[in-house]
């Protein structure tokens, strides 16, 4: 286990090294800056603006100070709010410097408003996509063949082949407008988040409602199933105890990707209900070239991506005894 | 029992040319014989490759077919409802001349009558001579206009739109005549309250400027200007691409700018910004780019209307910059059906675009979008999967580890992350290179969706290297070409296709997905995603406009379903293997 | 009156084939701790006739009919599903061919054992886990407090197989379905599992239907062998009797398909030409006439009854021929 730990944690640092350089390299690589183009500036605001981002220094120096662990840059504290004095800073420590279009903010600052707003959406779009997905899942196997079946098949397919904001324009006709349940945009309320955590776990609801589908049927043909059956146990202790810890096996492997996937929509979704969170934060950077921010979300969501797929494979050697992870 | 037996062993020559006669009539199935039959015999992957063939074909002719223009603008500011083809005529209560009012003349299609090109022509005149003013455009064209009328400090401004048809393309003689000078231009800051707004000042030595333009996002303009030559003033158009340091980002520009004799002095020197850049001038000379201007004008003085003046007359085309192809199947359209159009039978959108016309063209956007880039991914993944495959080893542990890699980064952000960059040198890609947005936006996708298909390629490699039939075919004795041709290509192939069926829907998605964000296709250029969004930002709790969302949602959800459709069920007619297996 | 009484089992599958009988009319009886064995080549009905009888037959596409189950004195054809939830692993346990899949691989051993006990004997998990380790230790598995805690996958095949008996005991059935308990074995593991399965017999007094197409395990653990084929049973007789004179044409066949040791190595093996019959489209007359040497014009005809033989009544041929072809070696020409 700590030998899998190990490797993981190697390979995640290879894997955010090369995601750092490379978005470090193309953000200073574009002509003129961040700050050009928006207004005329004197030189020597100009210079000062870029003496106060250290985009002064040469670019290892910069990539070094922006990567950490150590501080390299004295005055960034003191208009940042801190006494100048830090020893750690950049990436490594958890900072991601200051944005580039908020002035006055940290990135860090940015991230901790929205994060919780992304994250609270994320797991109720996740326990949509569960509930539904799972049940969907397992009384289309019950009932293979049949109308249910064919009926649950169909909202699968069409969940999977719609985008996300076209069925949110729909819902948001049919259940905002035309019966008035829900409010329309905004955050703060459970109200506020059911239509959106819906609308973005829909897709995956679709994609676990197969899964587990083909797993349970896969697991009902099995022998063991007729072994349960032949000791006399009742047709849903079979189902609940012998038959959905191995059917739901493949929608647990699913769960990494799954949750990559929740926060790629929520970077729609959010834009669509007004919500506050920290995809529509980074869109609005990738158009504001707040560089910084962009970099950072990106790195913290590849962080985010790779933590939970660890978390899902130990989950996984939880349910399925015979996953060895030391010979992985 | 022996005997026979023993005549078993020994053929006679006879028989033995017999059986070799008839083995050689033993045909076993193709691959592709056995799977086509079996697409067949599945009825929704059949259907969905039918209705998918025709809708790539539709959307393929979409410049032929006779829609109203995708992009014109209208003073319309309501989305229309649908006109069924079948519908009853409209008709239209209001049809006074009110300053302000809708559309005087509203017959059929009005705002997208003119799928080529249409003019809008500007009055200055008393509110009391509109009606006037549009008898006299409308008899004068021969065509029912649009009017608007706004009022500023007491003086009217009317504007009527008519369309342009075919016949009306004004004639632009490309050839040079020789004069050729320099345009200058600066911004000059000014502000107001919070906002920054900048003029833009051009000044030219080459004449008299009576009219420019640009066009923020390629900055790129047109210039024309009067001069006089051989004792006779002539119109020229030049066109021009302005530099970085002029058109800076947008919203931030008021771009009717006033014209300046290149020595005025009323600007300070100390308020212009990004002094005077000398921008290059190609020089591009024109026949006056249209007789209507000066048939108005000559019209206006013939008549009553003594204080009516023609500020201005404005071209707009009906689309967007075409290419070659695209151009050609436009002006076969105006061969087919000549100024012909459908109505909107599907409505309008809030800028009363065709619904139907931008759904097509949106359709078609999306599909050419999503084939290159799935090309792309094909290419980058198909060589890097059979490389790795057929090296093996460690050469091939190397390549999957970065496989593994990349896997793990999530990859729509760096994808943003690498869009917003590369805008950055937009201009310079499409004037230096011939690269346009588009292009670029297919590589990058492209560029990420090889990694599945690089995967799935190196295991089939793999495993065909070692499979025993490989092996049997070699121990007969079939060169290496014979069995890359007959048994690994084939073998690739058909997973190659099922992957493919899958990506390109993924693909469409994700284009619809960033040109949602405003990342992808821009207007006035059109996709499903820009119209995804023009959907969403339409319905309001007043009025839901449900034909926005409803046809567009039809358009992409049916072709992206018989997507899903067709790849499953080729996947269940390529790949015996994973047959039943959802 | 036999512990258990079939009389004219049906079982039919519905496929879009076709109607497929695979079980065609089966009667036959069984004592009280009696072993009866239940021979015939794969597809001839004989596993089928064992879940029939528990109502473990899937139907949708299955139907099972019959004129009676009777087990114990107790009707089970027609018993509604909680009924028989209650004899099925109480009453009567089976045993199936393969102990690597017939395993959840999910659960410890632990819980699929005592799950039995709570279910049936209503014990706390705690009796149970008691009663269990008992059980493993009768079936002769060393350790067995470690080996409840383990998962299938780490325990050998034949341990598996031990473990499958010990589930199938530990409510003490009268009487154990046995589906080919050996076939998935090897051979040294088959001898022991079969030596088990006849102590634990002899212990607790179990009868047995032992479900095999492998002749040697019959004469080893059977008290009476019937032969199926294509559905139907064709022979039934004493184990002695069935390999000392064998009466259906098809049952020499099967003997003499069996190699011996003190046989010619480099001789020929017998095999029955032919392949096994489709039981979607059977032929009006006896099954194994197609394939049969001794076959003539009246067996294409009619279906031959299981008639008693009048020298033996305790032995019973579905041949028109039996009584014609009494010497052995007539059949196994």
């Amino acid at each position: 286990m700590l030998r899998f730990l190990l490797r993981r944690l190697l390979w995640f640092a290879i894997t955010l090294l090369v995601v750092m350089s490379v978005s470090f390299t193309l953000m200073h690589s574009v002509k003129g800056g961040p700050f050009d183009n928006e207004r005329t500036l004197h030189p020597s605001i100009e210079a000062n603006i870029k003496a106060r981002y250290n985009l002064d220094w040469p670019i290892w120096r910069q990539f070094l100070d922006y990567v950490g662990p150590l501080n390299l840059n004295e005055k960034r504290a003191t208009f940042l709010g801190g006494d100048g004095s830090d020893v750690w800073g950049g990436v490594m420590t958890g900072d991601f410097g200051p944005s580039y279009r908020y002035r006055d903010f940290t990135v860090n600052d940015i991230i901790g408003q929205s994060l919780p707003i992304s994250a609270l959406l994320g797991v109720v779009a996740m326990m949509w996509a569960l509930s539904l997905g799972v049940s969907a899942g397992i009384a289309s196997a019950l009932r293979r063949g049949g109308k249910l079946d064919l009926a649950l098949r169909l909202a699968a397919t069409g969940g999977i082949a719609l985008p996300n904001f076209v069925i949110a324009s729909f819902l948001i006709i049919l259940f905002v407008f035309w019966i008035p349940l829900l409010p329309v945009a905004g955050w703060g309320t459970l109200q506020h988040m059911l239509l959106p955590g819906f609308c973005l776990g829909l897709v995956f609801a679709a994609y676990i409602a197969r899964l587990t589908r083909t797993g349970m049927l896969e697991v009902l043909s099995q022998d063991y199933i007729r072994t349960a059956y032949a000791k006399g146990l009742a047709p849903r202790t079979v189902i609940l105890r012998h038959a959905l810890k191995g059917g739901i096996l493949p929608v647990v492997s699913y769960l990494g990707p799954a949750t990559a996937g929740i926060l790629t929509g929520s970077l729609v979704i959010e834009r669509i209900f007004f919500i506050p969170g920290t995809g529509s934060h980074f869109v609005n950077s990738a158009t504001n070239r707040d560089y910084t921010l962009a970099m950072g979300v990106t790195i913290l969501y590849t962080v985010l991506v790779y933590g939970l797929n660890t978390v899902v494979d130990l989950a996984y050697t939880l349910l399925d005894p015979r996953i060895d992870l030391e010979n992985e | 029992m022996a005997t026979r037996q023993g005549r078993d062993h020994e053929l006679s020559d006879e028989e033995m040319r017999r059986l070799l006669k008839e083995s050689k009539g033993i045909k076993g199935e193709s691959l592709w014989n056995d799977a086509w039959r079996r697409l067949r015999k599945n009825r929704a992957s059949f259907w969905s490759l039918v209705f998918l063939a025709l809708f790539g074909l539709t959307s393929f002719l979409v410049p032929l077919l006779p829609l109203p223009s995708p992009k014109a603008l209208t003073l319309q500011i309501e989305p229309a409802p649908p006109d069924w083809p079948w519908g009853p005529e409209r008709t239209y209560e209001d049809e006074s001349y009110e300053p302000g009012a809708r559309p005087s003349v509203e017959k059929g299609s009005f705002a997208n009558n003119g799928w080529r090109h249409r003019a809008t022509l500007e009055f200055t005149a008393p509110a009391a001579s509109a009606e006037a003013i549009v008898a006299l455009v409308e008899a004068l064209t021969n065509r029912s206009a649009a009017y608007e009328a706004r009022e500023v400090s007491g003086e009217y401004s009317h504007f009527l739109t008519v369309p342009l048809h075919r016949d009306d393309v004004p004639r632009v003689d490309y050839s040079p005549t020789g004069v050729e000078g320099t345009l200058t231009a600066w911004r000059v800051e000014a502000e107001e309250g919070d906002e920054v707004h900048y003029d833009l000042k051009v000044a030219t030595e080459l004449g008299t400027v009576t009219r420019w333009s640009v066009e923020q996002r390629t900055r790129r303009g047109k210039l024309y200007v009067s001069a006089e030559k051989d004792g006779a003033t002539r119109s020229y158009q030049y066109e021009y691409t302005l530099g970085r340091n002029i058109a800076g980002k947008p919203r931030m520009l008021t771009l009717n700018g006033t014209l300046l004799p290149i020595d005025d002095d009323s600007v300070p020197r100390s308020r212009r910004k990004h002094d005077l850049q000398t921008v290059e001038t190609r020089e591009r000379i024109s026949e006056p780019h249209t007789d209507l201007e000066a048939r108005v004008r000559t019209a206006l003085g013939t008549s009553d209307l003594g204080a009516a003046t023609l500020a201005g007359v404005q071209i707009e085309n009906g689309y967007w910059d075409l290419g070659a192809l695209d151009e050609g199947l436009v002006h076969l359209r105006g061969r087919l059906f000549g100024s012909w159009q459908t109505g909107n039978w599907l409505g309008t959108d809030p800028k009363g675009q065709d619904l139907m016309a931008r759904i097509l063209w949106g359709s078609r956007t999306s599909i050419l979008v999503a084939l290159a880039a799935t090309l792309c991914s094909l290419v980058i993944g198909v060589l890097y999967g059979a490389f790795s495959g057929l090296k093996g080893g460690r050469i091939d542990n190397l390549m999957m580890r970065v496989v593994d890699i990349l896997y793990s980064v999530p990859f729509i952000f760096v994808v943003i992350f690498l869009i917003t960059v590369v805008n950055e040198y937009r201009t310079e890609l499409e004037d230096v290179y011939g690269i346009d947005r588009e292009v670029i936006f297919f590589v990058v996708i492209g560029a990420i969706y090889w990694l599945t298909m690089a995967r799935v390629v190196r295991g089939q490699v793999l495993s065909l290297k070692n499979s025993e039939f490989i092996e049997a075919a070699r121990v007969i004795g079939a060169s290496t070409s014979r069995i890359l041709l007959s048994h690994i290509v084939p073998n690739v192939l058909s997973i190659v296709i099922v992957y493919l069926t899958l990506t390109i829907p993924a693909i469409m998605l994700f284009e619809a997905f960033l040109s949602f964000l405003g990342l992808g296709i821009e207007p006035p250029k059109v996709s499903w995603g820009t119209l995804a969004v023009e959907s969403i930002e339409a319905v309001n709790r007043v009025h839901v406009y449900w034909w926005l969302v409803l046809f567009p949602a039809l358009a992409m959800g049916s072709t992206l379903l018989a997507l899903n459709v067709l790849g499953d069920g080729l996947r269940d007619a390529l790949d015996p293997r994973l047959r039943g297996k959802d | 009156m036999p512990l258990l009484d079939v009389q004219d089992l049906f079982v039919r599958f519905d496929t879009h084939g076709g109607s497929v009988r695979a079980v065609d009319g089966v009667s036959f009886t069984l004592e009280e701790g009696e072993t009866l064995g239940l021979v015939g080549e794969s597809g001839s009905g004989k596993s089928v006739t064992n879940l029939a009888m528990i109502g473990l037959i899937p139907s949708p596409p299955g139907t099972v009919q019959a004129k009676t189950i009777q087990f114990d004195g107790r009707e089970l054809f027609g018993l509604d599903d909680v009924e028989m939830r209650h004899v099925r692993g109480n009453l009567i346990s089976m045993i199936f061919q393969d102990p690597m899949t017939s395993l959840n691989p999910l659960l410890s051993i632990g819980r699929q054992l005592t799950e039995v006990l709570e279910l049936h004997k209503k014990m706390t998990r705690k009796e149970a886990r008691g009663v269990c380790a008992e059980g493993l230790a009768d079936v002769g598995i060393p350790n067995p407090e470690r080996r409840l805690k383990q998962f299938p996958h780490e325990l050998s095949g034949g341990m598996r197989q031990r473990v499958m008996i010990a589930m199938a005991l530990l409510c003490k059935p009268k009487l154990l379905l046995a589906d080919e308990p050996t076939t998935a074995l090897d051979v040294t593991i088959q001898a022991q599992i079969l030596e088990l399965m006849g102590a634990l017999q002899h212990k607790h007094g179990t009868a047995i239907l032992l479900v095999t197409h492998d002749l040697g395990v019959v004469a080893g653990m059977a008290d009476r062998v019937n032969v199926m084929y294509g559905g139907r049973l064709v022979e039934t007789a004493t184990t002695d009797d069935l390999f000392g004179t064998p009466r259906h044409p098809y049952t020499s066949g099967l003997l003499a398909s069996v190699p011996t040791l003190a046989g010619d190595a480099e001789a020929e093996l017998f095999s029955i030409p032919g392949a096994p019959p489709d039981l979607a489209a059977l032929p009006p007359g006896c099954a194994f006439e197609p394939r049969c040497a001794h076959a003539d014009t009246r067996c294409a005809e009619r279906v031959p009854p299981l008639e008693p033989l009048a020298e033996n009544a305790g032995r019973a041929v579905a041949c028109l021929r039996a009584e014609e072809l009494t010497s052995p070696a007539g059949g196994a020409s």
